[in-house]
């Protein structure tokens, strides 16, 4: 439950997308906490709205075409959404780092890596005794965190403008900025998808000693169910723009109660061998007309009549474990 | 080994550009049975796509063969039978970009039909309906369908189907589902794995979730910086994995349950850089991040060995492994 050690949290979110067919209801009531120095991951399928609600965090949303039409987002209990330019700024610079999903779309195409990440390192890190860095231990700074992400010749890269890298170079750079910096809250939009497991598991295990040392809080966001296991402590899974399941990571993974959260943990190919599942029927709902109701109950198993009235709302379903289920429901007492 | 349907011999593919060299596809050698599926496992850049496509004919080698029923096939399309490219075709990774999206699926389908002057007229009709429904979807709804107004799950199906359109028997994916969930990804590999039953397929299957390919593939072929270091069956690649690059890549995978945590080997610590394929390092390509690294081995370069009947692993901890200076 949200105590006083709360960093960021998210109340009820309601955001939408205006497109020339229509309404996009695709966050519909997103709930969700992080605490201080605490690691929590977001997953679900693509398309359930992730990378909205983190968007919609560091406020960096296109609007138009998006709208935030209820809820609130509360940073160490200052209202986000209503923040001025100036006090948002600051918040981004000195609170938040984000790792984007797209890394085009955080590095600027104009400057090489080497400008931007000095540029970062400049801005954020201090000397143990508070002093700015002198231009040769900005560089120095820069170099060493191109190398903790595993990129050969961290020298040529800093001098190549972001085009002339692949995909996972980008990603890494982008990594190499997060780690660059002193945030107190890191938002992770799938931060390895496009690198090999031995390169994966080498930063992400860098990130987690660093978010270690600084005392850090994380929000991870993948699709990797894997991932998120050895990462971190508490999850949630969302379906469809709202929370379905929440609890510590561990229990959950092992013992998922909403039907959607088995669905996608059957999906997911094991090392023991057992073959493949049929994976969940159907496909994400179209968010102009999203079904009424639990949003799952085309695609759910166990539908039952109430579900495709009014949204189930979170019940206990283990210690700590909470899923928006009819399946669960007490009955009243 | 039955009589291969494929086999790559000293398979080679370098590309020339202004940085130097890319040693893309550096002299490799495997052998596929009928019926199998070979898993190509490797991480980004490591060559997988450019073996598929030496395999599909797009690039010809540069040096080194490929046999298929024991026939040289090493040449591009462009000089291959018609014959060769109906019984051997691809389904690439991004289902987005390799479907034309002013076309609808049936005219989609409709071009290897013709191409190969498999059917016309209301019998091509019949048979893209066929195919459609082999790969489950009802063709009354897609036929007229652009690429654009159905998801990435279904595109991948349409894919599928048009691999399928020439009765192949040898069908390579790469990576048909990386860019797919894993529900939708669940999916597509039940129908494959159906399809290769039922038509007796061959699949080449380029992936890497190692996970996965332990659900799916027959053998195992890991490639690191453009050479293989280590093939096997699959279930004696996990019980048994020698070259330290596959104990990393084991070790590495994140698992979603304990009972999968203890099958994977002790945890060998990745560290260190890949390096680039155009600088590819003296003696073995491995020895920058090597845990069990010996002496000689940022000297020489490991030559192939077969440490049990079809186990193969090129490292230098496994005897009669240090002929080929480089
Ligand atoms: N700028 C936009 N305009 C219109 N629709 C949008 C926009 N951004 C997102 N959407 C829609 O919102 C929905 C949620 O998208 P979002 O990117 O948040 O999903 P996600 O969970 O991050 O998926 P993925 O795993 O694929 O990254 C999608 O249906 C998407 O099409
Ligand atoms: N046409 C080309 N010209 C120059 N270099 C190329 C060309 N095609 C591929 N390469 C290089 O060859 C190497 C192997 O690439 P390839 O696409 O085969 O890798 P891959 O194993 O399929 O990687 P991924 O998992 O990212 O798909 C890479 O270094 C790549 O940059
Ligand atoms: S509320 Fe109903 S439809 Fe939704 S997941 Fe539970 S049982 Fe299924
Ligand atoms: S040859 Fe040497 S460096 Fe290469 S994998 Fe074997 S032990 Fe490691
Ligand atoms: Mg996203
Ligand atoms: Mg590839």
């Amino acid at each position: 439950m949200p105590n006083a050690s709360l960093l960021l949290e998210i109340r009820d979110l309601h955001v939408g997308f205006r497109i020339f067919e229509g309404h996009l209801r695709v966050l519909a009531g997103v709930t969700l906490w992080v605490a201080e120095g605490e690691r929590v991951g977001l997953v679900g399928e693509t398309g359930c709205g992730k990378t909205t609600t983190v968007k919609s965090v560091l406020r960096v949303l296109p609007i138009p075409p998006a709208i935030v039409t209820s809820g609130e987002i509360l940073y160490r209990g200052r209202d986000v959404l209503r923040m001025h330019r100036r006090a948002l700024h600051v918040l981004r610079r000195e609170e938040l780092t984000a790792i984007f999903q797209d890394p085009l779309q955080s590095l600027n195409p104009v400057f090489t890596v080497g400008s931007q990440l000095r540029d970062i390192v400049r801005d954020s890190m201090r000397t143990p005794e508070g002093r700015v860095l002198s231009r040769r231990e900005i560089e120095a700074r820069c170099i060493q965190a191109l190398e903790e992400t595993g990129m050969p010749d961290p020298e040529r890269i800093m001098s190549n403008y972001p085009i002339q890298l692949s995909g996972g170079m980008r990603q890494r750079v982008c990594i190499a900025e997060a780690l660059s910096t002193t945030a107190r809250l890191l938002l992770a939009d799938e931060p390895t998808t496009n690198l090999d497991v031995t390169i994966q598991d080498q930063i992400l295990r860098k990130l987690d000693r660093l978010v270690d040392q600084k005392g850090s809080s994380v929000l991870m966001i993948t699709h990797s169910m894997g991932v998120v296991r050895d990462l971190t402590q508490r999850i949630y899974i969302m379906y469809a723009g709202s929370i379905v399941e929440t609890g510590p990571t561990r229990q959950l993974l092992a013992s998922p109660k909403h039907p959607y959260t088995q669905g996608l943990m059957a999906s997911v190919p094991r090392l023991t061998g057992r073959g493949v599942s049929e994976g969940i029927p159907g496909r994400i709902p179209n968010y102009l007309e999203p079904p009424p109701g639990c949003r799952f109950h085309p695609r759910c198993p166990h539908r039952m009549p109430e579900c495709s009235v009014e949204a189930p709302p979170m019940s206990d379903v283990g210690a700590d474990q909470r899923a928006a289920c009819y399946l669960y429901r007490r009955s009243p007492s | 080994m039955t009589e291969p349907i494929l086999e790559a011999r000293g398979l080679t593919k370098f590309f020339p550009t202004k940085r130097g060299t890319v040693r893309a596809v550096d002299d490799i050698d495997f052998r596929m049975a009928p019926g199998d599926t070979l898993g190509l496992v490797g991480e980004s850049g490591s060559g997988k796509t450019t073996t598929a496509q030496c395999v599909v004919g797009i690039y010809a080698p540069t040096t080194g063969d490929i046999l298929f029923h024991g026939q040289s096939i090493g040449a591009t399309a462009a000089k291959r039978s018609k014959e060769l490219k109906r019984e051997i075709r691809i389904v690439f990774q991004d289902p987005g970009s390799s479907l034309n999206p002013k076309r609808t699926i049936k005219q989609i389908l409709a071009t290897p039909l013709a191409v190969h002057h498999l059917a016309s007229g209301r019998e091509q009709v019949a048979r893209i309906s066929a195919l459609l429904e082999r790969v489950e979807l009802p063709p009354a709804e897609y036929l007229y369908k652009h690429p654009q107004s159905i998801g990435g799950g279904e595109k991948q199906m349409v894919a599928i189907a048009r691999a399928l359109a020439t009765d192949p028997s040898f069908v390579v994916l790469d990576e048909p589902t990386s860019a797919l969930d894993v529900s939708v990804q669940a999916k597509i590999i039940n129908l494959l794995l159906g399809l290769q039953k039922e038509m007796g397929l061959t699949y080449l299957f380029i992936t890497h979730d190692m996970s996965l390919m332990r659900n799916v593939a027959s053998r195992v072929a890991i490639m690191y910086l453009g050479k293989l270091s280590e093939i096997a069956n699959t279930a004696e690649f996990f019980q048994m994995p020698l070259h330290p690059y596959t104990k990393m890549l084991l070790s590495s995978i994140p698992v979603v349950s304990d009972e999968e945590e203890s099958l994977k080997p002790a945890k060998g610590i990745s560290r260190g850089e890949i390096p680039s394929p155009v600088n590819i390092p003296p003696g073995c390509s491995f020895h920058s991040r090597c845990p069990s690294r010996l002496d000689v081995c940022d000297k020489i370069d490991p030559a192939t060995v077969e440490v049990a009947a079809g186990h193969v692993v090129r490292c230098h901890l496994y005897p009669g492994s240090q002929e080929r200076t480089s």
